[in-house]
């Protein structure tokens, strides 16, 4: 084969043309194809597995360290897993695609990888970095070792030349051809990346260098025989780890921890199987040579037992596989607790399992921490399996097997990928805490395209609407549904004035045992539902009625919260979301226990068909915005005969009420075609008929029973598409002032609707469905649907506002904030306050302009002083 | 001249007492900057405050050579101390590891760093390989980067306690701004080059009272055994090239 080899590396001039080429060759390389990559991939893996003898016999004799046919293994092993493991892997291009969801992720090449390569595994180590490099398209500037740099580089070479043949670009691969700090150190800084095996100080030189690094820390497996464990599998597993290689692999087990009870029994096996137990003085001595000064002696690493004992002046038998030292302390200071890259192991007496813990978790923690820990015990023990893994701060756990051979991966356990570079997490001082793969070497972005948020509808079961559909709703929970015990939910007015007893009468009928609870109040306090709550534990219905405005149904959800759950907590319930379908809170599941029916009296809330509810604490004087789905009734019942004879005042903010859900719905960030329909309706419905439902009241049935449908599908539009700042800035000024929420909205409409209609606000709205602003266009909507057409979409607009101040004076909504009797000074006083609640009002986020809070507070100001809604237009 | 009391003399100095100032007078094959920069040495750490006999002139000597002049301090080394009290030693030490650990918390920024100095050293010397060289400064090179004063040879004879118990440090020659862990790495070297057990004792003395890791001490010993190798010392090759021969965990 010809060889590629470029002019030779021996100092930084050199290096600096040669990482020049090299950026070159991996900018072409860079466009190869996964096909192309693949073909190379699998030349380079298995020239270097051809040539897994030689490499093991040089690396044996350059480095004076190993066993030829362990590292035979090991130049195969990084050949061939790793080919195999990563064959089918797609590295180049589009790597993962989602085509509904709109998410590509496509993988790149980081640029040139500098690979530091350790003594202990020159050429497999060398062969493992190289083949991830090519399969990823990086290139890969290899810094050897100089003790072991011939076969280092031989490898490198190798895995080169076949690369090249197979089609990859010229100097896509390079050494350092004499090693020095300064070279190494140029590497680190130039490249883009470092994958850094060896030492703490190689590593932490890597990860000081300013560039990214894979590097990986140094081990000192402990591994715990508990008394369950199988001795003679626990035993040679552990022979055959430990002298494989002669100790250098950085998983190999470091120490033995042996529960009492079997600690004779393993002794035996260890001493049968031909390993050398080290009497008396022996201890000492070999310690002493192994371990110089908390470091581990040059001299010794990799050495056969034999030929550490000879330096140590111990005699033991030549073919002594390893040398155990019986030890108590695992403190530093103690020679055998260390790491010792060698065939001399420590063992350790446990008197029990937590024992035997305490002292793996010292060794990991004083000689490696965050490298490996294993554990040979009886599976059936899980509870002893899952105690080991948590103590352990180690990033693998390795259980009943070789250490070595397994922490490596894929050969006594085949979900642990196989890897030379093993992460050893924030513990050891590492970026990583798995075994590096190709993935690490990668840069992957990530192709999102806008895709719209999903939407649903959400409704009652039922909705029963038309005058006189009361009875028919409530013969089905007899008839149907064969409720048994109704607690019926109401204030003192209506149930004075005798709203209750057709119901009562209807449930008597079928039989339904039922109670009725009448002191909820306007504004609803928690302590009036917590005793609504009692009352209905004690009496345990399966379906609750709700008759009454607002107050009374929302007072009912909350008491049916309290009552199917009785543990649940209001400030968690109350906590503001951006998404109601990505909220923090899990809202309990409702309905375990009663089924629920609202039945309105007033046209306005709309509370008989929405999942929201509002509870103000009497005690702290806290508001809670409940706002979940749980909370949409069962079954609504819109029956116009229950709301004949509202006083006016109420029918004049409740109408309104409804018109401004139905316009803010419509403008919402998350209206759909689900509720744009929905709300023009309701619009038209109110504009038709509030005026005479207000002048005429129950003369004209009919204009009640078209406002009580408005507010019904006012309800439904916002129930899914939400409000906006119109109802947050209403919210507050209600409760600071005093106003009915009612004519709070409409003293603010026309004002935020000019605002609102600015085609370049400050900011829009966030949702994927508002593409751009456009809610000028969207208020044409609902005029033009009103008949309003002007020659112009301002012109219409203008339309609009004046129908809806026409509109508001005819129900004799007065003309300003300042007009309905709130004082300048009380007004000044609060406005800060109330314009930052106003801001985090939960209604704020469907707004379609994201409002600053200096708008907010300039739009109460000029409703307060009933200035030209125009002026809302500049803003 | 009369009253000249010679009190050391070596290869490439002689230092005696002349009433009350102590000379180290140079040889002219000494250079002219090593004596210089042992006094500029001496001289930061002077302003820096620590107690230190006062510099009074470096002068051409006689000979032709460089002559520096300081202060006679009135007193008795630790190293007298200990001799004359062998029972004493622990005491002695303590205050030995007192009075390091004192010097350590000066800042003297403008000496050369320990790492850049001991690199130096290490990338010169021809004791060991080439290998063995490269594993000692990536040793060094992983170092943290530290401030402190180190004095650099910091023995029990180098210490002189006065009558009235203050203390005075002398020889500042191998001062540097570096690791405190790397002075103390030296004064444990030197320790164990004479009395191993009496160096166990100020070890586990150090890193008690300094409230360091013995691993951290430890980690410097093979860069500063390597150091002490260029001395050429006679008896102490064989312990240095042990000490230096070791392999980093992996």
């Amino acid at each position: 084969m010809k060889n590629k080899t470029a002019a030779k590396i021996t100092n930084v001039q050199e290096l600096e043309a040669r990482l020049k080429q090299m950026r070159a060759a991996q900018e072409i390389y860079a466009g190869y194809s996964q096909e192309q990559v693949d073909q190379i991939f699998r030349a380079a893996a298995m020239a270097a597995c051809k040539a897994r003898i030689p490499l093991a016999r040089m690396a044996v004799e350059e480095t004076g360290m190993g066993v030829v046919e362990d590292k035979v293994i090991k130049n195969h092993y990084a050949s061939e897993y790793i080919y195999n493991q990563y064959r089918d892997t797609p590295t180049c291009g589009v790597i993962e695609e989602d085509k509904a969801g709109g998410m590509r992720k496509v993988a790149e090449p980081i640029g040139l990888i500098a690979a530091v390569i350790p003594t202990t595994n020159p050429t497999s180590t060398a062969i493992f970095k190289a083949l991830l490099c090519l399969k990823t398209r990086n290139g890969i500037m290899i810094s050897p070792h100089p003790r072991a740099k011939n076969c280092t580089i031989e490898a490198a070479r190798i895995v080169y030349n076949a690369a090249v043949e197979a089609g990859a670009p010229e100097n896509i691969i390079g050494w350092i051809d004499e090693p020095s700090l300064e070279l190494t150190n140029t590497v680190m800084k130039e490249c883009d990346c470092i994958l850094a095996t060896g030492g703490p100080s190689m590593v932490r030189a890597a990860y000081s260098s300013g560039k990214p690094a894979l590097g990986v820390g140094a081990g000192n497996t402990p591994a715990i025989i508990d008394s369950t464990a199988d001795i003679r599998l626990a035993v040679n597993s552990v022979i055959h780890s430990k002298t494989f290689d002669n100790g250098m692999i950085c998983a190999s087990e470091q120490s033995v921890i042996v529960l009492s009870d079997v600690y004779d029994e393993v002794k035996a096996e260890f001493a049968a199987r031909g390993c050398y137990f080290l009497k008396g003085k022996e201890v000492k001595k070999v310690g002493g040579a192994v371990i110089i000064n908390g470091s581990v002696n040059a001299k010794i690493v990799g050495q056969s037992a034999y030929k550490i004992a000879q330096i140590a002046g111990v005699d033991v038998p030549e073919k002594t596989k390893i040398l155990i030292g019986e030890v108590e302390s695992t403190d530093i200071s103690e020679p055998f607790a260390h790491e010792k890259l060698s065939p001399v192991l420590a063992m350790y007496r446990a008197k029990d399992f937590e024992d035997a813990l305490q002292k793996a978790e010292a060794l990991v923690m004083e000689g490696g921490p965050g490298h490996t820990a294993s554990l040979f015990v009886n599976t059936a023990e899980k509870e002893k399996m899952d105690a080991h893994a948590e103590r352990m701060r180690a990033c693998r756990i390795v259980i009943n097997m070789p250490s070595s051979q397994g922490a490596i991966g894929d050969l006594y356990n085949f979900r642990l990928a196989p890897s030379l570079t093993l992460g050893c997490g924030s513990w050891g001082g590492n970026s990583i805490s798995h075994n590096v793969g190709v993935m690490d070497l990668l840069n992957v972005k990530t192709v999102a395209e806008r895709r719209e948020n999903m939407l649903w509808m959400r409704l009652p079961e039922k909705i029963y609407f038309k005058r006189g559909c009361m009875p028919v709703a409530l013969d089905e929970l007899g008839t149907v549904m064969h409720k048994k015990k109704c607690f019926i939910v109401t204030d003192s007015f209506l149930y004075q004035n005798g709203y209750v007893r057709p119901i009562e009468e209807k449930l008597d009928e079928m039989g339904i045992r039922h109670t009725c609870f009448y002191d909820v109040a306007p504004d609803p306090t928690l302590q009036c539902a917590q005793e609504g709550t009692r009352q209905m534990t004690d009496f345990g219905p399966d379906v609750i009625i709700a008759l009454g405005g607002g107050s009374a149904m929302d007072a009912a959800k909350i008491m049916w919260v309290m009552y199917e759950n009785p543990d649940v907590n209001f400030e968690d319930m109350a906590m503001d979301f951006m998404d109601i379908r990505k909220r923090i809170y899990t809202f309990p599941e409702m309905g375990k226990k009663a089924y629920f029916v609202a039945i309105p009296t007033s046209s306005g809330t709309g509370s008989e068909v929405t999942p929201f509810a509002i509870i103000t604490d009497k005690e702290t004087g806290t508001k809670w915005p409940l706002a979940d789905y749980e909370l949409m009734p069962d079954m609504a019942v819109v029956d116009a005969d229950n709301m004949m004879n509202q006083p006016k005042s109420l029918t004049s903010a409740s109408g309104i009420d409804v018109m401004t859900h139905a316009i803010e719905s419509y403008v919402s960030i998350m209206a759909s075609d689900m509720t744009e329909g929905i709300s023009l309706q309701a619009t038209k419905l109110v504009f038709d008929y509030l005026p005479s439902a207000y002048i005429n009241g129950a003369n004209d049935p009919q204009a009640r029973e078209h406002m009580a449908l408005a507010s019904t599908l006012a309800g439904e539009a916002f129930a899914n598409a939400f409000l906006g700042v119109n109802h947050s800035m209403a919210h507050k000024l209600g409760a600071y002032h005093h106003i009915p929420h009612g004519v709070a909205n409409a003293l603010l409409l026309t004002y935020v609707m000019r605002y609102n209609a600015n085609p370049a606000p400050a900011k829009m709205g966030t949702f994927p469905q508002y593409a751009y602003p456009h809610t000028l266009e969207r208020y044409c909507d609902i005029a033009r649907y009103n008949g309003l057409v002007g020659k112009d979409d301002q012109k219409t607009f203008d339309l609009l506002i004046k129908k809806l101040e026409e509109l508001k004076k005819t129900i004799g909504i007065p003309a300003s904030i300042r007009e309905w009797g709130v004082s300048e000074e009380d007004f000044l006083a609060t406005l800060d306050e109330m314009t930052e609640n106003a801001f985090n009002d939960q209604c704020t986020g469907a707004n379609p302009r994201y409002p600053l809070m200096s708008e907010i507070r300039e739009l109460y100001l000029m409703a307060y002083y009933g200035r030209d809604t125009k002026e809302a237009a500049a803003l | 001249m009369a009253n000249r009391q010679i009190i050391e003399e070596t290869s490439n100095k002689t230092v005696y007492k002349e009433g009350d100032r102590i000379v180290k007078e140079f040889k002219p094959s000494h250079p002219k900057s090593n004596v210089f920069n042992e006094a500029y040495i001496h001289a930061c750490v002077e302003e820096a405050g620590v107690s230190v006999p006062h510099i009074i002139s470096v002068a051409p000597s006689a000979d032709g050579g460089w002559a520096l002049a300081m202060e006679y301090v009135e007193g008795t080394t630790l190293q007298q101390m200990m001799d004359d009290a062998p029972d004493k030693k622990e005491e002695y030490i303590e205050k030995l590891v007192d009075i390091q650990t004192e010097v350590c918390t000066h800042k003297v920024p403008k000496l050369r760093n320990t790492r850049y100095k001991m690199e130096d050293v290490i990338s010169g010397m021809t004791e060991i390989d080439a290998t063995a060289r490269y594993e000692l400064l990536q040793r060094i090179h992983g170092m943290k980067r530290h401030t402190r004063l180190c004095h650099g040879d910091f023995v029990p004879s180098n210490v002189v306690i006065r009558g009235d118990g203050s203390y005075c440090i002398l020889d500042w020659a191998h001062a540097t701004s570096g690791n405190a862990g790397a002075d103390a790495a030296i004064t444990y070297m030197r320790f164990s080059l004479q009395d191993p057990e009496l160096a166990e004792l100020y070890l586990k003395t150090y890193c008690r009272k300094a409230d360091m890791a013995l691993q951290y001490v430890q980690s410097w010993l093979p860069i500063v055994a390597a150091a002490q190798l260029t001395k050429h010392v006679p008896g102490e090759k064989d312990l240095l090239e042990q000490w230096v021969s070791v392999a980093e965990y992996q």
